[in-house]
This record gives C-alpha cells, structure tokens and sequence, in this order.
C-alpha cells in the first residue's frame, strides 16, 4: 500500500483532499422561502384604554360598564369602530330620557349614578353596540354618496331568529361627516384594536317602525287615512301599510301634515263640484266641511274623486327606495326617484331634493314634486341631537326614515 | 408469400450445409486471464484475423473456437485492455492469454453519432459514452444516476425511480425533445409520449453501453430528439454469459421532514446462456422497493395563465393557499361574490355595504383545504423489470434477435399535475434481424397506465365527496358564513377566516383515517371521463424500421448508408386523456426514410451529408438535413464541425389531449377536430393573459394548424488525447435556432359570446391549446470536459458545460429550464491496492441556480451541490464485488425541478456476482 502514497504519488491524495474540502463546503440551499403575508401593523393602546383614559369619554365608559361592554374593546384581536359621544353629549341624552329631570349642569357624577341606576343593562349594551361598527373603518372609507351608506351596528336584536342580523347604522361623509343625522366631532383616532369618532350625540336604535309613528301620530292622521284608503283597492289589498311594517324595506317617507291633506283636499274637492255645477262659495263650504276631519277618504261619495288607484300613487310618490337623512340632501336641488313608477316609462318619477346647512346642522330642506309649483318644506326637528319620538325630520324607524312636510307632492 | 417462403427455405438450407461445414474443422480452446489480477476476463472478444468469425470468452474466460486451417492468427480484445495478436500453428493445446490493462483514454467505439461504428475520438458530433465497465465503478445507486455526470446533461428527477435526462435545455419530467433507444427501439410511451427507460428499460446487469447524443440528432434518428439521443445497448448472451447477481441493501431519508428513515432494496438476477455456436439467450430480473423521495414544497403558489408564481404566505395566512406540493387546495372561489352576495340579495340585505368592503373591497379568494404529497401518494415506489432475449444466428454475418422489455411499477412524474403511476405497466417486443450490413427491426410498445391517476384531481374530488363545495349548506357556504359572522363580531380577517375554516373542515377526513383510504380508493378508480382521477392510457406503438450499408458497394465513392422507418400510433385512452372514446382508439402514422454517405478526403479529412424526410399523417412532411466535417489534427486528435438539424412533430398529446386538469383549465391538443367539439366558431376565444392584462383589449384567438417545431445547429469541437494519451480533452461550441417553437397559450371562452365579458364569470371556460412561437428562439453553449489518468490507475476528471437561450418573446414560456453553468468533477480508481482489488470513486456536480418552468410550477431553483461516492472491494476467487455507496454522500437535501421530490442521500452496500 505504502508505494500509492509515496513522494512520487504525493498529489493523488493531495487532490483528493482538495476535492473533499470543496465538497464539504458545499451546500445546498433549500428553495427561497417566500415568508408569509405582510399583515398590517397594529399599535397604540386599545379602544377600552383609550376611553377608560380620556375624562370626556367618561360617562360613555360607564354606559359601556354597565352594558357589560367593555370586553368586546378590551380584546386586541378584533377591531371596531366606535361613535363615542363625549361627556356633554351624554348629558344631554340623559336629560332628555329623564324627562329633564337630570339637568346639563348637574356634575358627571349624577349622570353616571344615573345610568348605573336607571338604565339597564339590555338598554345599556343596546345603545354601546348600536353605536359601535365591526372593523376599524376612518372616514376615508365610508361613501359621500347620497343617500346615506348603510352598514352593520354590532348590535342585534334579535338573535335567537339569526346570528348575522345586525341593526344598520349611517355614516356619511357627505356635507361633513355624520352617524345617521348626527355630526361627527373629532374622527379617526386609532387604536391598537379599531378607531374612534367622537359623535355629537348619542344615536339611538329604533325599536318602531314607521306604520307605527304613522298609526299612532295624531299629526298625521290624513296620511294614515290615505293610506287606508289607497290599501282598500282591490288590486294589492293591505300594500302600503304592509310595506311600512316590513323589516325588510328601506326607505323614506315625506309625510305630509294634517294641514297639507286638507288645504290640497279642500281645493281638489271644491274644484270637483264647481265642475258639477255647484256654485262656487257653496262648493268652497262643503270642500272645507269634508276635508276637514280624515273621515274624508272614507266619503263614499268621494270615492270617485279619491279613488284608491289615485290616493296609492299620490302616496307612493312620496316615498323613496333608500334611507335619506337631510344632512345627506344635495345642496342644490336633485332629482330622486321615488316609487311610483308610471306605466310606459322607464324610471320612476322623482321628486328634487335640496338641503341648506347652517352649522354644524341643516337649517333647511325642501322636497318638490314634477307637479308642485314650489318646493315643499320638510320641517326641521328642533332637536336633533336628542331622539324626540314626536320630532319631524330624520325620523329613524327600523324600515326608514320620516320626514315631515308641509305641503303635498304632486307627480304632474 | 411464397417468395418469402422460399427465401426461409433457402436460409435453413444455407444454415444447414454451413453447420456440415464447420464439422470438418479444427476446434481450440482457450482461456483470457487480466494480467494483472489473474482474474478470468469474461465477454473478452476472439476472432479470427481476416474474418468475421470470432467468440466471446464466458463468465470463466474460457472460449473455444472452430478454425478452418492452421495455421491462423486470433485477435484477442476487449475494451480496457491492450489487443493481443496469437499465431495458431497446432492444435490441442489450450491456450492461455494475459490480457493487459491499458490506461489509455478514449478507445471507445462509439455507434450512435452515425449509425456505423467508429472511434469516440473520431465522431463528428458531441457524444458521450457510458460502458459497462463505468457502470461498475460508478458511485450511482442507479446506473441511470451516471448520466448525471456526463457532460450538459440535466436530469429531472420526477421520484426515486423516475428520471428523465437531456441536454442543451428543456428539462423536465416528461421530455418530448429528447429520444430514448433501448436496442434500437424508441422508449416512449405511445400515450404520454415521453421516454420511460428508467422504469420500463434495461436492468442494470443487463445494461452493455449507453451513448449519449448532445444536441439536435434527428437526421439520423426521426422525430424527437431536439435536444439529444441516449441509446442504451444490452448485453448480447453471446458475449456476456453465465449467471449474474446484484443485490443493494441501502437506508434513505435521513433528515427527511416528511419521511423516516427506511430501506432501500435492489435485485437484479441476470442469465445468459450461449447454447452452442448459433443459439443463445438471456433473462433478467430486477427489483426496486423503496419509500420514495416525496414533494414536500409546500410554498404557497400562485396559478394564473399561462404559469404562475411563487407568492408570501401559507394555509394559516391565506385563506386562498395553494401549496405547491399540496393538493386539493386548487378549488377556489371568491366567496364575496359567489356566496356573500347572493346571502345580502335574498336573506340580508342590510349586510350588503358590508361584505362591500371586505377585505378592502377585493375579491375574497377561499380554497378548500389540502392535503400533502405525502398523505395522498402511496409512498412505497416499486419497479418491476423483466426482459428476455432469444439470439439466433442465421449465418455467421446474421443474427435474429426475438426480445421482449417489460416493466410495471409506482412512480410519480409530473406533467401539468403530479401524477401517480401506480401498477403503470409497460411492454416493449422486437424481432430484429441483424447483419453486418444491414439491420431490420419490427417492434411494439404495448402501454397500460394501470390505476394511474391524477393526484390533484382525485384530492379535489375527495373533498367534494366528503363535503360538496356548493350548495346552501356546502363548504363554501359554511365557510362564508362562519366567517361573515365573525367579521360581524369584530373579529380579524384572520381570525375570521380560521375559524371558518375549522368550521367547514368539520368532518374532514383524516389522511390516515379509513373514511380518507375508503374514498380516496374509490375516487382513484374511477376514469376522469366519469368523473373520476383515473388514467385509462391503453396506448400502443408499432414500428418497422432497417437500414443498409452499401459501403461494400459504393466505397469507392463514398461509405453509404440508407434506410427507413414506420411507425403507427393507437391513441386508446377511452377518453380520459384523449379525445378517444371507448371502443373507438385513435390511429396515427408516420414514416421517414433517410440516406447517409460518408467519404474520407486526403486522409484527413471526413465528410459525412445525410438527410431524412419525415411524414406524419396529421402534418407536412420535413426533411432534416446534417451535415459534418471532422479534421485529423494529429493522430488521436480531431476536430469536428456539424451543422445539424431536427424536428419535432407534435406530440400525441398535443395533437390530442382533451384533459380537464385540476386548476379548472382543460388541456386540448390541436386538432381541428376540437374547433367543432368546443364550438370556437360559434363562441370566440380570447387571449386570457392579454385580456386580463387589460380587459378593454380583447385580443381573439382562431385556432390555427401548428406546425412541427425545428432546430438548426452548428457545432465547432475539439476531441483528443494529449500527454502522451494520459489527458482526454472534449471541447465544443454550439449555435442553433429554435423555429415554430411549440408552447401553450390559455384561452379563455366567455359565457356571453356577445359580451360584456369578465373574468370574473364563473361560467367561463378556459382552455390550453398548443401554439407556435411566431419568434426565432436562439440558443447556444458551450462545453469542456477533460479526463487525466494518473499512475497506478487513479484518474480525475471534470467538465464544465453551458447552455444558454436568447431572444425569447416576453411572457413566452418556454420551458427552458437549464442553469447557463453546470459542472461535475471526480476521482476514481477501479483497481489499486494489493491484487488491485480497491476500487473508488469520488464525484461531485454542480448546478446552477435556475428559473425552473414547468406547466405544474415555477420557481426559482437554488444551486445543488451533489457528491456521490463508492468504495469497493473485488473478490476475485469468487467473482465477486462487493461495493460501499452513498447518492448524495453530505445529504444535501435539493430540488432538480419546482413541485418534484425533494431528494436526499442514499446510502447503500451492494454485492455483486460476476459482474461484467
């Protein structure tokens, strides 16, 4: 063996060693790992420790408290938008659900005593999950499209019938940036778990619907009698009233006043008899003495003026497919299609929209019809920030809005 | 008939009167010992000076020998050995040879490179030659593992036992561009069209010679081949005799994340038995067992038309993961739109805004979930191989060979999926009738795919079968819903997506569980024509083919060769992979005949011209010309300019296919027929990478006729011995031009034939149809390989090699798969030590790294480092070797394709019994 690895053969192990060298430093990489997914990158504090930390959040913390809410914001893996009133918010939602009784200028204790006393938990979680959205959603993200953008609340009434029922809410960012109809104050501030906007006012979920406003408001007693009426036909018995009860509809009622009903029946009946050749003063008494109570729309002998066909599209007319609450009007005035759709054409017919604002909220809106010489005021609630279950603009219902107006619309 | 009757007649009768001859002669014997280590030499060629008469020494050395008159001289040989002549002037006596070994480099007679034997120095194109004996010496578990080490060939490793060879670039599992010959028969399985030599081939005992053929060669060999030629020659029983054994024990899979460690068995029984003077004939057995090397590239993978990329994220991150090496999780959806919607439109419209902005308004892409490689491949690879051999000869100038080749076995390859061969059988018959001057051969390829089936598919259907994907209370739908509520509740994207998953996935089967083998079985057995993953590949191939050296006529002028083949294909797939039906086969043909002449010129120089024309039924025919020069520099060096052609029919599959692969793309072949079937008159194609890229652009697509793809080729090389025969040098360059490259191209069929179209449809159909490049692809390379003998028969070796591809039109795919360097170095002796009974060898390769393309995945494949060593010891009393080996000796885990198994070391010891 030894005359293999003699001086002679000395580099045939010298090769071999450096082969075996290069082959040990050799070595195979696996395939490039490409990593994973580039998540998003959280930070901050939570939501629940940046309510818990700001004073004027105060009393919303408490609400959530005792709504047993607190949880929900304090868990990092999920996220959420909040509408948070701050504290004078709160305290004017109080004072209104005490009948006044808990006034502004009492201190943040009482307030807080208050909601830990007087209201329960059920009410407490309601109105925290109502004003709270899944997903961290800032303003850049929700539409300025009119009407209003609706998404879920995480709030849902009714779960035992389905676990993916949520109470929708109405952010816009249209003429500024908005719950429902109430202002946003200070928006986006993010936190590790969603994002807060500060709200003027607490938004309350509706529990009625609005055949219910409709059937119990004396002030709207025409309208409840028209729809009567035009529900009486015999082509889709029950129609309006049906649709005003459903869960599933999404709209907005212009609803005309007692005084509207009656100025518009009184000169549409008069005009009516003077074509039958009633003198004129005597056709003005008897017009003013029928359309003077809503009994009118039940007058046999009107019938053939106020026809059920006629009264449904006059009624139709004034109801939109959508939600629209005032603060998402158009500030000029805009065609919108209703629901009457007319045999032989292709659209509905629409009614025009305008809103003016004063600040921060709309000081004015009206509402004209194809046939309405001038527009129709929708009346301003007076208290916007406080949900008045006797108020007449951006009437929340769980089908819709209502709006009242003082005048008819006329399709032609 | 009755001509050919007569002529039968004629040959028995000449048979006959020459065995009454050979009666009258001198009968001597003898004995061929290495001078070295006194061993017998066995298949150690005697003839008789002047003649074509000769023998074989048998598995003792011994010969015997019928001489007309003494006195004679015999020419005693054998490769790696010096040639000894001996005067005969009695008879009686035995005659006893030393044989000396010679360390002279490149003696090899090689045959391949133009169709007559000649000296490997002396070829005219780049050729590489593995004999018996470096099969022997060789580090490879596998003989087929040496061709790894030749000079620019790559070597796609689909499995253990599936490897698929080429040179100068397209490398992939199934390699149209490249011919196998197994004695002269092209190995290719009539149905999937690719070589199958490692699994339906020769068995290593049996394995005589390859030569490998760089480059274009189908001037001489027909359609294929493109890219090279490896034919592999057996052992004739004539010359090699006796009773063989080689039994390899090994162990595999260490360090292995998806597989224990575990055995490694490999037999081969070989016997060959020479009758008397006419009569011989041989059997041979092998058997390989093994855990298979698994995919296990679970990188998630994005599919779009027309391949696809490797993208950040896994099951856990994505909702939409498709593991490479994952299956089942090709079913996809995007649930916003598919179940989201339709939920906000009929039961909840007031979530409508919401699922609006999930996910940031995006489509929310789900898959179902997958399960791996190695959960759903039946992990044992076996691979059966039998063959036998009847050689006869007629006349002492011809031999009548009847043979048959036959192989079964599991295996994965892949194609645009992985594909589990398992009980794929296949057959190759010949009757060959073989003269010094002329060769007629008739064979046929009898292909079964067994319960062959496509992974993908069957995993995608196990899911639908446990659980459908639609439906109201589907997976989807479960998922969507889940997963809805907990966005709904706050929860994250992710969150909301895992726990939809587990909820869907409730009542997923187990891939151990008797429910998953239950179904899966079931599934697997079905044709995918009824709905099923299975393969009914049935295909057959029968040929006809000779040649005839006229040189004995035309020598004067020119060494002249002329010759012919048929072949005639029967598509059966009983329409799970063609667009066959059951009883109704497709039949194909094509013919070519080819002529070559060969002239020397002033000594130095030789000439060779030949040209083929090829004729497919389907297609116009093509004639392949080639042309080379080679140049006696010195003696024992040349140099050698070629210019070659060659062609490439579309294959069956792409004439024919009609396969709706796993990723929702059917696979159509190019046939015209497919234009009525699919109604691409009624309802236009449009480009779907061209429309998807800017949708207002809709570019449509008229299917046209393809056209068979070409290559011309210049090669300028080197090839000779230097110091003083001790250094072989192989130098080449190469330049050639692809034209009518073929590739595939997705086409997208709307719903709406009118319009508006979107991608998003899923009513859409999609469809993969084979196209020609309108661009001439430009290729070149280059290669050097040197080989030094050292004293007391050590040798080094190294070659280094370069392939290369230009001028490829942007968003083309073509399929190159080649790394621009490669290169493999090794040290080896096959006999030192006392008695020289030491043998080893050493060697390492080297890839670098590549863009892998293939139609199942792309990726980038990192550089693989390979060393492969053996240790070996004779002994000689018995005949015996028993060797000490290791594929992959570091256990340097490395991918040769992106989504084939991920290969490690093998480390075996193997004895063997008279071996030659």
């Amino acid at each position: 063996m030894k005359q293999y690895f003699n001086k002679k053969n000395i580099y045939n192990p010298l090769l071999a060693l450096l082969l075996s060298m290069g082959f040990l430093i050799s070595c195979n990489k696996d395939v490039q790992q490409m990593g994973d997914i580039q998540q998003p990158v959280r930070s901050g504090e939570t939501l629940d420790q940046l309510l818990r930390n700001n004073p004027d959040d105060s009393l919303y913390y408490r609400l959530m408290i005792k709504g047993g809410q607190v949880a929900m914001i304090s868990d990092s893996n999920k996220s959420f938008t909040m509408f948070v009133p701050g504290n004078d918010a709160m305290k004017k939602f109080i004072t209104a659900i005490s009948g006044g009784v808990v006034v502004p200028i009492l201190p943040n204790a009482v307030f807080s005593q208050f909601i830990t006393n007087f209201i329960t938990t059920e009410q407490a979680a309601a109105l925290v999950q109502y004003n709270t959205m899944p997903q961290a959603i800032t303003t850049s993200s929700i539409p300025a499209t009119f009407p209003n953008f609706f998404y879920p609340s995480t709030f849902n009434p009714a779960p035992s019938i389905s676990s993916l029922f949520r109470m929708d809410v109405y952010p816009s960012t249209r003429n500024g940036a908005w719950l429902n109809n109430l202002p946003l104050t200070n928006v986006n501030t993010t936190a590790y778990n969603g994002v807060i906007h500060h709200c003027a006012g607490l938004a309350v979920p509706p529990q009625r619907y609005l055949w219910d406003r409709i059937n119990t408001d004396t002030s709207l007693a025409y309208l409840k009698a028209a729809i009567n009426r035009a529900d009486s036909g015999s082509a889709a018995p029950g129609f309006l009233q049906g649709v005003l009860n459903n869960i599933g509809a999404n709209l907005t009622v212009f609803a005309p006043t007692n005084d509207a009903f009656q100025i518009t029946l009184k000169g549409l009946i008069a005009q009516t008899l003077i074509s039958q050749g009633v003198p004129q003063q005597i056709a003005l008494a008897q017009a003013t003495a029928l359309s003077s109570t809503p009994d009118v729309f039940n007058n046999s002998l009107l019938y053939s003026v106020l026809t059920a066909e006629k009264v449904k599209g006059l009624l139709v007319y004034h109801i939109l497919g959508s939600r629209a609450f005032t603060n998402n009007f158009p500030r000029n005035p805009t065609p919108q299609p209703t629901l009457l759709q007319v045999p032989g054409m292709t659209n509905a017919l629409p009614v025009f929209l305008n809103c003016k604002f004063g600040m921060p909220f709309v000081d004015s809106a009206t509402v004209k019809g194809l046939g309405n010489p001038a527009p129709v005021n929708i009346i301003i609630n007076s208290t916007p920030l406080t949900a008045d279950p006797d108020g007449t603009s951006d009437q929340l219902y769980l089908n819709g809005i209502l709006h009242k107006i003082d005048g008819i619309l006329m399709p032609q | 008939m009755r001509k050919l009757s007569s002529y039968l007649v004629a040959l028995v009768l000449t048979n006959m009167l020459m065995i009454s001859v050979y009666a009258q002669n001198v009968t001597i014997s003898g004995n061929v010992k290495n001078a070295q280590t006194k061993e017998n030499s066995s298949a150690v060629s005697v003839i008789i000076k002047g003649t074509s008469s000769g023998t074989y020494t048998d598995d003792k050395g011994n010969f015997t020998l019928t001489i007309v008159k003494l006195p004679a001289t015999i020419i005693v040989s054998s490769v790696g050995f010096e040639q000894q002549e001996i005067i005969l002037s009695t008879s009686g006596s035995k005659i006893n040879v030393l044989l000396n070994p010679t360390t002279k480099l490149g003696q090899d007679v090689v045959v391949s490179a133009s169709r007559v034997p000649e000296k490997i120095l002396e070829s005219p194109v780049s050729v590489e030659r593995v004999s018996a004996t470096a099969i022997r010496n060789a580090s490879g578990a596998n003989y087929y593992d040496i061709l790894k080490t030749l000079k620019g060939v790559d070597v796609t490793t689909s499995s253990l036992t599936f490897a698929t060879p080429t040179t100068r670039g397209f490398n992939s599992s199934g390699n149209t561009r490249f011919n196998q010959l197994i004695d002269g028969m092209d190995n290719q399985a009539p149905g999937l069209n690719f070589p199958v030599a490692s699994i339906v081939g020769l068995s290593e005992l049996d394995v005589d010679n390859m030569e490998l053929l760089s480059g274009a060669s189908s001037a001489l060999y027909g359609s294929g081949g493109m890219n090279g030629t490896l034919l592999m020659t057996s052992k004739n029983p004539f010359k090699y005799q006796g009773f063989s054994v080689l039994a390899k024990e090994g162990v595999m899979h260490f360090g292995d994340d998806e597989r224990a460690v575990s055995p490694y068995h490999n037999f081969s029984i070989r016997w060959a038995k020479k009758v008397n003077e006419k009569f011989a004939f041989k059997a041979n057995v092998e058997l390989i067992q093994a855990n298979d090397w698994v995919g296990q590239d679970y990188r998630n993978y994005k599919r779009i038309a027309p391949g696809g990329y490797v993208t950040p994220g896994n099951r856990s991150s994505d909702p939409n993961y498709d593991g490479i090496n994952v299956y089942g999780d090709e079913t996809t959806i995007d649930i916003r739109s598919n179940v989201l919607k339709p939920i906000a439109t009929t039961m909840a419209p007031f979530l409508q805004n919401f699922i609006d902005t999930l996910n940031g308004g995006r489509s929310i892409d789900v898959s179902r979930t997958g399960y791996t490689e190695n959960q759903v491949v039946n992990p044992t690879t076996v691979n059966y191989k039998m063959s036998g051999a009847l050689h006869y000869k007629l006349s002492p100038k011809t031999e009548a060979i009847l043979a048959g080749y036959w192989g079964t076995g599991n295996t994965v390859y892949t194609g645009s999926e992985r594909y589990s061969l398992e009980n794929f059988k296949m057959g190759q018959y010949k009757l060959e009738l073989n003269n010094k001057d002329w060769v007629l051969r008739a064979f046929t390829t009898q292909e079964d795919a067994g319960n062959s089936y496509n992974t993908t598919v069957a995993t995608r259907f196990l899911n639908e079968s446990w659980k459908a994907s639609g439906g109201e209370t589907g997976w989807y739908s479960q998922y969507a819903q889940t997963y809805l509520g907990y966005r709904l509740n706050g929860s994250s994207d992710a969150e909301a997506h895992a726990a939809a998953r587990s909820y869907a996935d409730i009542g997923r089967p187990a891939y151990n569980s008797a429910q998953f083998k239950s179904m899966y079985d079931s599934i697997r057995q079905i044709p995918i024509s009824q709905g099923g993953a299975k393969l009914l590949d049935k295909s057959d191939l029968y040929s006809v083919e000779g040649n005839y050296n006229l040189s004995k006529f035309t020598s004067k002028f020119a060494d002249i060769i002329v010759g012919g083949a048929y072949k005639s294909y029967v598509l059966n797939s009983e329409g799970t992979l063609f667009a066959d039906a059951p009883g109704s086969p497709i039949t194909t043909y094509e013919y070519g005949t080819y002529a070559q002449a060969t002239k020397k010129i002033c000594k130095k120089y030789k000439l060779s011209v030949s040209g083929r024309y090829d004729k497919n039924q389907n297609f116009k025919g093509r004639f392949t010309p080639r042309a080379t020069l080679t140049y006696k520099l010195a003696e024992l060096n040349h140099i050698r300019l070629s210019y070659q052609t060659a062609y490439r029919f579309p294959s069956n599959q792409q004439q024919w296919i009609d396969l709706a692969v796993g990723t929702g793309v059917r696979l159509l072949g190019s046939n015209e027929y497919f234009s009525s079937k699919y109604n691409f008159t009624g309802n236009q194609l449009y480009d779907l990478e061209s429309f998807m890229a800017s949708p207002s652009t809709e570019v449509k697509y008229d299917p046209v006729e393809i056209k068979p793809e070409a290559i011309s080729s210049y090669e300028l090389g080197y090839k000779g011995l230097l110091a003083g025969g001790k250094l072989l040098i192989d130098i080449y360059g190469y330049y050639g031009q692809y034209q009518d490259f073929i590739g595939r191209k997705v086409m997208v069929q709307f719903k709406n034939p009118t319009g508006p179209h979107s991608i998003a449809d899923t009513s859409n159909r999609y469809y993969s149809l084979p196209v020609n490049s309108t661009d001439k692809v430009k290729t070149y390379g280059f290669g050097l390989g040197c080989d030094y003998r050292l004293r007391n028969n050590f040798s080094v070796g190294l070659n280094i090699t370069s392939d290369q591809l230009t001028d490829v039109p942007e968003n083309f795919v073509a399929y190159f798969n080649s790394p621009k360097y490669r290169g493999n170095a090794y040290f080896a002796n096959s006999g030192f030590g006392p008695s020289k009974r030491l043998g080893f060898n050493l060697s390492y390769r080297w890839q670098q790294t590549l863009l892998f393309e293939g139609d199942f995945a792309t990726g980038n494949l990192p550089d693989v480092h390979v060393v492969d060593a053996q240790v070996s010891y004779k002994l000689p009393t018995t005949k015996s070797i028993i060797k000490l080996g290791a594929n992959n000796l570091l256990n340097q885990y490395y991918y040769n394709a992106i989504g084939n198994a991920r290969i490690g070391g093998l480390y075996y010891l193997s004895f063997g019994y008279n071996i030659y």
